[in-house]
């Protein structure tokens, strides 16, 4: 059993997406795929408003739209939608995703999919609703479904297969490193094309490269009885340092990157200068928390609380042992948080993007955790954009001139903004 | 069932959430899943709130369904103790209303002291404009009390909201407009207004209500309820806004004549300009310079929200002189009304009422009117079809969410879209010269290389150009044809080489357009080939 790390668990009254936001980065990484929800106006509106997708002129998804008219036959008819997504897009897969309103309205997605499903094109079901996925959650989701049409390996078939969404410059860098220490790739989970996905068999190592993706590691062991790298996330130089070393360790190498580590942290010292000994308060959602302040400690600050929706005591155990110490909060309550904030004076908030602006607002530094979603933070590489996200804040932060919280600067912007500010900082 | 690709209107908890996120003291709890809370960031990001939104998720999982758990009455109390409100909205999602839940009984449950009204916003028959508008005609009915009139001229201000289109922006104009006059502002609303102001709105002399969308029935209900006569019409233009002010004036003289008050004079329209001495607005000066000529008979297709789109065409050809190639509206409810605004400026092949912008699009492709109106979706389908687009109605993008004083009411207004209007089309001698001469060293790559829009989603982040995974953060754009919207060629026919070559002669920013007509004319009279000839003959006969 992995060692019982403390948490608590709050009541979830914190603000966040539903699972659907996946979608923004899956369906470009995934090249020919196509995702398809079946949704409401409400999953419409989310994802046109939270993906940016009006600047998307042919976005491989699409919401098909259940009107009040749907709302009485439990099992809609998708067939027309299907044939006409497979017309325009020509898609090698498509990803039928479910939403709040048919899980309420208990549709049998499974055999929904199945029966729009052909051998050429096949439709996955891919569980995402809001009742029970939150943002990156869903590619979880994805990565099961698509584990069944991954080739199965033969036992002798010795290789690692690396797992999560990253772009290609980064599996290119994941590749690279592997071949420069003798670790074979079979390819990565998922790949740019449905007809690429890697073979895995019983010899594969699965190495993890996200945080968010328990559920199909488990499958893997339990479907494929592959192995499951336990070691930390692939991020910052501690982080890369013991992914490599723990997955050379499985194929019989022993590596020391001790001193790569050491050449990491000091190409950036001017940013971990900077970090050391500042109080960073992490109130995210995105599920890379636990890396991302592990990281951040290592470099030398002190973090007052990491919350992150869901921790998983194996999957994150590395992750968990690593911060010991530390504050931990599953489905923290927001209103609590801001207590806390005030309470400890945090000089740095990683924030929801629906919060960064009010925290700032209060006189907080506050950086938006969705933005490590969207940068190539991973591996080696990555080192300089993972650190320089975290003192980004900081530093324009003390370059402007000094606001304080007079109202007088944001009087008139926000209607109904109280009065006065009551800040969370003090100045 | 339908694929949704993109849509005009927002929900209606997003309604819900753009009353609340108005007014003082007042918040809004969406009794939902969590995904639902993405409303929150629209106003966050777009309008770059200080503060936190007056609006909470009452989480709905389905942990919570399977246990038959109901958090709405803590939700409730926690929201009383952290923010103290006046009045909470409880609202469902599309999903929870199916549920069919009691959330009276729950939210009685709560034992919160302060007001809780359930609004009842069935999200498969409203959307957000008909949400917000009901939710704020609901609460003014709930709230206004007979009272006195104030004992100097007075009106309220009713229908600039939260990501209202730069509302913030027209009650500065309005504001500016009734201080000339000596006229005071009791209650503006929902903008700014607690639960108390919606109390005071009967004392004001006369409701000003310039949206179709948001605050008209309120003010029709003040007007039946409590005799305060409703100022409903919209000044857009300099026309508009004269019309308007004697509307008001008039209006308030009624009411001093009733009370025995002196009455209000209009002043000289000088006193109206920003300094107090200049023409109030330079659009009449502006529309008969030798430097506007060159705009006679361009063309402009308007299409948005019911009150920009008249108002805007309305202006367009009457003040500026453009003919209307085109015009109509997403909001479907409003479609008779706009209609029946329209008459005289388009007919009825030229009007369109539709919620798919695809349609759209394919009307702004086939008409190639040199101007486009719309909101931010034309404006997008404008660049895939090199096209010349403002945007004059929401939904907007985080570039509608400028920082200078750009209204569209009043005389301010006028002029700021004039210019809009006159920097958005291709313009003067410059023009003629190109024109003549098809080159003035203007010259793009024949085919039109779409750009990625500049700026970033309405979240408004930033874009790393290192990282191809590209989510809000990114807006990194993929380019392509929207397959969807209809083509307007079904089978195009082929351009031959010498008429190639004589298209290319034909400046870059007109050639799209001389393209589509001569492939039209081609089409018309089964050319399967454009050759020389065919292009000359189709130049002659349609002019292209």
């Amino acid at each position: 059993m992995p060692p019982k790390a403390s948490f608590t668990r709050e009541d979830g009254l914190y603000h966040s997406f539903c699972g659907l936001v996946s979608v923004g980065w899956l369906y470009q990484k995934i090249k020919d795929s196509f995702f398809l929800i079946l949704g409401t106006h409400t999953c419409a509106h989310l994802l046109q408003n939270t993906l940016g997708v009006m600047i998307f002129a042919r976005p491989r998804f699409a919401v098909s739209l259940l009107e009040e008219g749907d709302l009485s036959s439990s099992q809609p008819q998708i067939a027309d939608q299907i044939d006409e997504i497979k017309r325009e897009h020509r898609p090698s897969v498509i990803f039928l995703l479910s939403s709040c309103t048919p899980e309420v309205m208990k549709v049998e997605f499974e055999g929904l999919a199945h029966s729009v499903s052909t051998p050429e094109v096949p439709v996955l079901f891919v569980p995402a609703s809001g009742l029970d996925y939150t943002f990156a959650q869903s590619e979880d989701s994805v990565l099961q479904a698509l584990l069944p049409f991954c080739p199965v390996a033969p036992p002798d078939d010795r290789r690692v297969v690396f797992l999560g969404s990253v772009n290609d410059a980064i599996a290119d860098d994941f590749a690279l490193e592997a071949a420069r220490l003798g670790i074979p790739v079979a390819g990565f989970l998922p790949a740019n094309h449905f007809h690429e996905l890697p073979p895995i068999g019983p010899g594969t190592v699965i190495a993890p490269l996200q945080p968010f993706l328990p559920k199909v590691a488990n499958q893997l062991v339990n479907e494929r009885e592959c192995r499951v790298l336990s070691s930390l996330f692939p991020f910052g130089p501690d982080g890369c340092r013991a992914f490599w070393e723990d997955l050379a360790a499985e194929f019989g190498l022993t590596v020391d990157l001790s001193e790569r580590e050491a050449a990491a942290w000091e190409r950036i010292s001017a940013h971990t200068e900077l970090l050391r000994g500042k109080k960073v308060f992490f109130a995210a959602d995105t599920l890379l928390e636990l890396p991302l302040a592990r990281f951040l400690r290592a470099a030398g600050a002190e973090v007052l609380e990491c919350s992150t929706p869901y921790i998983n005591r194996r999957f994150h155990s590395r992750e968990l042992k690593a911060l010991e110490g530390v504050r931990l909060v599953e489905q923290a309550n927001f209103e609590r948080q801001l207590r806390s904030i005030a309470d400890e004076q945090a000089d740095l908030v990683i924030s929801n993007i629906i919060t960064a602006n009010p925290l700032i607002g209060r006189g907080v530094v506050a950086k938006w955790g969705t933005e490590f979603i969207f940068s190539p933070i991973h591996g080696w590489a990555g080192v300089n954009t993972l650190v320089g996200l975290f003192t980004r804040a900081l530093r324009r932060h003390a370059q402007l001139d000094p606001l304080g919280l007079d109202p007088v600067w944001t009087a008139g912007v926000m209607p109904s903004a109280p009065r006065e500010v009551i800040p969370l900082q003090r100045q | 069932m339908r694929l949704a690709y993109w849509m005009y209107e927002g929900t209606a908890h997003h309604g819900v959430g753009r009353i609340m996120n108005s007014m003082r003291g007042v918040h809004a709890v969406f009794h939902a899943p969590q995904g639902d809370d993405y409303v929150t960031t629209i106003f966050t990001m777009l309008e770059r709130t200080p503060a936190f939104p007056a609006m909470t998720t009452s989480v709905v999982s389905g942990t919570d369904l399977a246990r038959g758990t109901i958090r709405l009455p803590e939700t409730l109390r926690q929201v009383e103790a952290s923010r103290h409100p006046e009045l909470i909205v409880v609202v469902a999602s599309c999903s929870t209303i199916l549920l069919q839940e009691n959330l009276e009984i729950a939210a009685r449950s709560s034992g919160v002291a302060c007001d809780v009204l359930v609004y009842d916003a069935n999200p498969y028959r409203m959307a957000e404009t008909s949400a917000a508008d009901g939710l704020f005609t609901e609460l003014v009915k709930k709230y206004a009390s007979a009272q006195p009139l104030t004992t100097q001229p007075s009106v309220n201000i009713l229908g600039p909201s939260s990501l209202g289109f730069h509302a913030r922006h027209d009650l500065i104009a309005l504001r500016r407009m009734l201080q000339v006059l000596g006229v005071a502002v009791n209650v503006v609303a929902p903008w700014g207004a607690s639960v108390d102001d919606l109390r005071r709105l009967p004392a004001a002399w006369l409701t000003i209500a310039p949206y179709r969308e948001l605050g008209g029935r309120a003010a029709e209900y003040l007007e039946a309820q409590f005799g305060t006569t409703a100022l409903r019409e919209a000044p857009i233009g300099v026309q508009p806004t004269l019309r308007w002010l004697d509307a008001l004036v008039a209006g308030l003289n009624t009411v001093a004549a009733r009370l025995g008050a002196p009455a209000v004079t209009l002043p000289p329209l000088t006193a109206f300009s920003l300094d107090g001495m200049s023409a109030p607005s330079n659009v009449p000066w502006f529309a008969r310079t030798a430097d506007m000529e060159s705009f006679a008979g361009k063309s402009a297709f308007v299409f948005g929200d019911a009150t920009h789109t008249v108002g805007v065409v309305k202006f367009l050809a009457d003040e500026l002189g453009m003919p209307i190639a085109g015009a109509g509206t997403y909001l479907l409810k409003e479609a008779d009304w706009v209609r029946e605004q329209l008459e005289g400026y388009v007919s009825d092949e030229q009007f369109l009422a539709t919620d798919e912008f695809q349609t759209v699009a394919a009307r702004m492709a086939e008409l190639r009117p040199e101007l486009v109106c719309g909101t931010q979706m034309e404006r997008h389908s404008a660049r895939r079809y090199d096209l010349n687009c403002m945007v004059i109605a929401p939904p907007t993008h985080i570039e509608n969410h400028l920082l200078a004083y750009r209204p569209f009411l009043g005389f301010d207004g006028a002029d700021v879209i004039a210019d809009e209007v006159y920097t958005t089309c291709t313009l003067g001698m410059e023009k003629h010269l190109i024109d003549l001469f098809g080159d003035a060293g203007l010259e793009h790559p024949d085919e039109p290389v779409e750009q990625p829009v500049a700026a970033a989603p309405p979240n408004g982040a930033e874009p790393h150009p290192q990282a191809t995974l590209a989510g809000p953060a990114l807006a990194v754009a993929e380019m392509a044809t929207p397959t969807t919207v209809a083509a307007p060629t079904v089978l195009a026919p082929v351009w031959r080489h010498d008429a190639e070559a004589m298209l290319k002669k034909v400046p870059f920013f007109v050639r799209g357009r001389v393209r589509t007509n001569v492939e039209k004319y081609a089409r018309e009279r089964g050319y399967a080939e454009i050759t020389a000839e065919v292009l000359l003959a189709a130049k002659e006969a349609i002019g292209a």
